[in-house]
């Protein structure tokens, strides 16, 4: 709250529905929310920005009844509240759409719409009532959804999913509706849609709080910006005096973002890894790259592209169909984790709390999980010497925590840094890094950065995955972009064309979305036709 | 007497156990200070740090004086021997129960184990001697472990269903096997050692706790232990770091068969013939032991020391009800009771903790 442009002048149309004042929020180990206050108005869009970990997530579960602030306090229409649950903010009228979606996909959408709402008399359900009014509702919110009342919800894509959400919203004509990055997930033209949807909302008088990462989209949505930087709101301000989306970067990261990104490394090497033809039906096909010692390579895509699938099968965690995984000239045969890593190869999961570590377990521990052999003798553990590697490794990796704790009371950036200190102990060197920054505060972000140049100086190859382009331009050398299961474009650094990269990771989708509507015409007009 | 179980496992640790303990014994890390006000947050707090770790204890030593001033003959070394030889069978089966609870999973096979384990001991011993038999039923032990632990990582069956499918096979061989009457004829030798004493030590009671400090040293010192607590504690992650999970769920079925071999020959010798309908009851009474000894039931927590006191609470609490004349089958009920009631105190305790 040290500058705010604007904050505070700004009137927008209606009434401030839902507030919070002061809200603070703790959890173990990370403070996610330190006094933040926001305020939603009838009739605006009102975006909230801010890095991963800012306290975006927790600030829309505190509105959407999830979770209760430890300190501070909700106002509805000007008047302190307090939701017990999720169903009392909603019956205010407060529905939240998260990114997992909330439907139940072997029932139908109408069935999905009306869920626990369910029209009819006597206990009895009418089917038929259900499906007029999702019907009535689905066209009020335009054309070209390519939606019917009566198709099995689970076959809908992402954005027709999100849009029986918004429905089910209207149909209990919600006056706020928290989004959190609902185009995420979709494509250019899906995006579109929604938003024109919500904008269509607005006009109607909704109050639509409205997460995304993407900046120009919110420059182009939102009335008004409220930035969130380490749990305390940084700014809010109208999106007409936002001139560019840098601008908002430097509000959300805090500093200049040259200080965010160290020198990238120049020694390159050899080839360390090469891959070629590598298939796996229904993820991924054709895909071929090398990434050589020294080098950071960076492979960009939305999130659905494959790529997890994708460093998956390169590690072994799944199986592949099709291809070869070369290091360093040799053939491998990579059938389980396990062969990857005597091979030098690490991977370090998109989840670290699912994936990565053993949460219940010391933090010493997950750093010598991958390298047991070599604390002891003849199956024994010495714990002297595992403490000792551990020790070591963290004091490389800069861990923060206690090692003797359990992993999970270790805050996010550090929990990363241990599954990274858990392979370098493994003696690894072509390092798979998929999402490692996502969820941890922009300290630890620049230290994972500086760390993953440091790993490529003393010859490691580092293939990064990353949703967030900015840290991905800044980082690599080099970027491959994957779209639809596919490799769709190489780019060269350091001046990349980050518009050009966007494309490529929306190639697919171009083809594949207007097939998928073509399609579904076509079955209209054949039902139509009977 | 009674100190004979608590010195062994007693202690937090043996001196040589390093600063960094396994997250089984560890108390959590000291939580970020203002987190909330209130005593009931220090409550938690302080059940969350030890919690699990004294408050069975405390429990079987309120037991211990309860008794001791309702009976006048539950405090003395006789009955403390009595308490250490019925508790020897519970605890190598609760020990080995451990084994596959903390992989995540559950052995509800052990008591038809112990019956297949008896039968085969009895022939064995009765053709070949002492040896063989021991040797026999451990085998069998070993093998119905394998059986489950293939059963569960091959075929993905739930170790639930593949336990409880297990539970009806051994037992149905078993009697098969035996033509459903006990297999008589085996050394006195064999019999007489249920009730022969070292040390003061009846020799049931020191086979257990040779059994416990082999399961110390498995969990704590060995890879396979380190590895246990990790698939249970995450199987992804443990895969994820080249860990064969397969393998090593497949070898904490088979500790725990060969540990229900162990009960099995102890309650051989106690009623000195291969009994095909032993151990009905050690399901329950062993898992009893392991959860109410601290072990999670999602796997990948829990200490072997907090097994043995589940298996002290139960074995003192049905000897304690015996002396107060109380009737077998209320004590079955009070067992489950308990087993009900600690769980749901973990749960609410824990649930507000965190």
């Amino acid at each position: 709250m040290r500058d705010e442009p604007g904050g505070g002048r700004i009137e927008p149309a209606g009434e401030a529905l839902i507030a919070a004042e002061d809200v603070h929020k703790q959890y173990p180990g990370v403070r996610a929310l330190a006094g933040v206050r926001l305020e939603l108005r009838q009739g605006e869009v009102h975006a909230l920005v801010g890095e991963n970990g800012a306290g975006k997530s927790t600030l829309i579960r505190i509105l959407s009844g999830v979770s209760r602030p430890d300190r501070g306090m909700l106002q509805w229409r000007g008047k302190p509240i307090k939701f017990a649950s999720p169903s009392e903010a909603r019956r205010h009228g407060i529905v939240a759409i998260f990114q997992e979606l909330m439907i139940v996909p072997d029932m139908s959408v109408a069935d999905n719409v009306v869920l626990g709402n369910e029209p009819g008399a006597g206990g009895f359900y009418s089917r038929r009532e259900a499906e007029r009014r999702t019907a009535a509702i689905l066209a009020r919110l335009g054309e070209g959804l390519g939606i019917r009342p009566h198709q099995r919800a689970g076959r809908l894509s992402t954005a027709q999913k999100q849009i029986i959400e918004i429905a089910r919203a209207l149909l209990r004509r919600a006056p706020v509706m928290i989004m959190d990055e609902p185009t995420a997930a979709l494509s250019q033209q899906e995006a579109q849609i929604l938003l024109r949807i919500i904008r269509q909302l607005r006009a109607e008088g909704t109050a639509i709080l409205f997460v995304s990462h993407r900046l120009d989209e919110v420059r182009s949505i939102a009335d008004r910006i409220t930035v969130l930087r380490g749990g305390a709101r940084v700014a809010t301000l109208p999106a007409s005096s936002v001139r560019s989306v840098g601008e908002l970067i430097s509000l959300m990261v805090g500093r200049p973002l040259s200080e965010l990104f160290p020198p990238r490394n120049q020694k390159i090497g050899a080839v360390a890894l090469q891959v070629a033809g590598l298939a796996r039906r229904g993820a991924y096909a054709d895909i071929d790259f090398q990434v050589r010692r020294g080098e950071v390579l960076g492979v960009a895509g939305l999130i659905g592209a494959g790529r997890t699938e994708l460093m998956r099968g390169l590690f072994g965690a799944d199986p592949i169909d099709a291809g070869a995984v070369v290091k360093d000239g040799r053939p491998l045969s990579v059938r389980r984790p396990r062969d990857a890593i005597r091979a030098g190869i690490a991977y370090l999961p998109e989840d670290r709390k699912t994936q990565g570590l053993v949460l219940s377990m010391a933090a010493a521990e997950n750093i010598v999980m991958a390298s047991l052999e070599r604390c002891g003798t003849a199956g024994l553990v010495s714990w002297r010497s595992l403490q000792r590697s551990a020790r070591s490794m963290a004091g490389k990796v800069r861990f923060r925590g206690q090692l003797h704790a359990q992993a999970a009371h270790a805050s996010g950036g550090n929990q990363q840094k241990l599954v990274i200190g858990k392979w370098l102990l493994s003696g690894a060197d072509v390092l798979v890094f998929d999402e490692p920054t996502r969820g941890i505060d922009i300290g630890a972000k620049s230290e994972i950065y500086r760390l993953i140049h440091q790993l490529a100086g003393e010859g490691a190859a580092v293939v990064f995955v990353s949703s967030e382009l900015p840290e991905l331009v800044n980082v690599c050398h080099r970027i491959v972009v994957m779209s639809g299961g596919r490799m769709h474009g190489e780019f060269h650094g350091p001046d990349y064309d980050e518009q050009r990269i966007l494309e490529a990771a929306f190639a697919a989708h171009v083809g594949a979305t207007a097939g998928a509507r073509a399609g579904a015409r076509a079955g209209a007009a054949g039902r139509a036709g009977a | 007497m009674m100190q004979e179980i608590p010195s062994q496992p007693g202690g937090p640790a043996p001196a040589s156990v390093p600063e960094i303990s396994s997250a089984a014994a560890e108390p959590p890390a000291a939580r970020p200070p203002g987190t909330g006000a209130g005593t009931a947050v220090n409550w938690t707090r302080l059940y969350g740090a030890y919690g699990r770790q004294i408050g069975l204890p405390l429990v079987v030593l309120a037991l211990v004086g309860l008794f001791s001033a309702t009976s006048e003959v539950f405090f003395s070394v006789e009955n403390f021997r009595n308490i250490g030889v019925a508790a020897a069978a519970l605890a190598a089966v609760s020990f080995g129960q451990t084994f596959a609870i903390l992989t995540a999973g559950l052995d509800l096979s052990v008591g038809s184990t112990v019956s297949l384990a008896s039968v085969v001991a009895g022939f064995a011993m009765r053709g070949y001697g002492i040896g063989a038999g021991v040797a026999a039923a451990l085998a069998t032990g070993a093998a119905v472990g394998l059986v489950n632990g293939l059963v569960i990582t091959r075929f993905k069956v739930f170790p639930f269903i593949a336990t409880l499918a297990m539970l009806s096979i051994a037992s149905g061989l078993a009697l098969e096997l035996s033509g459903g009457v006990p297999v008589t004829g085996l050394p006195a030798d064999f019999g007489n050692l249920a009730y022969e004493v070292v040390a003061g030590v009846p020799v049931p009671l020191l086979i257990a706790i040779a059994v416990l400090l082999a399961a110390f040293v498995i969990l704590r010192y060995t890879r396979l232990g380190r590895r246990i607590y990790a698939v249970g504690g995450n199987e992804e992650a443990a895969r994820l770091s080249g860990i064969q999970t397969g393998a090593v769920k497949l070898t904490a079925y088979m500790l725990s068969g060969t540990c229900a071999a162990v009960g099995s020959l102890i309650l051989t010798a106690r009623v000195a013939s291969g009994q095909p309908a032993l151990g009905g009851t050690l399901p329950l009474e062993s898992v009893a032991a392991v959860v109410l000894g601290g072990v999670s039931i999602f796997g990948g927590l829990g200490s072997i020391i907090g097994v043995a006191f589940g298996v002290l609470f139960v074995s003192i609490l049905s000897n304690g009800l015996n002396l107060l004349n109380v009737s077998s089958y209320t004590q079955m009920m009070v067992i489950g009771g308990a087993l009900i009631v600690a769980v749901a105190l973990d749960q609410a305790l824990l649930g507000k903790w965190s």
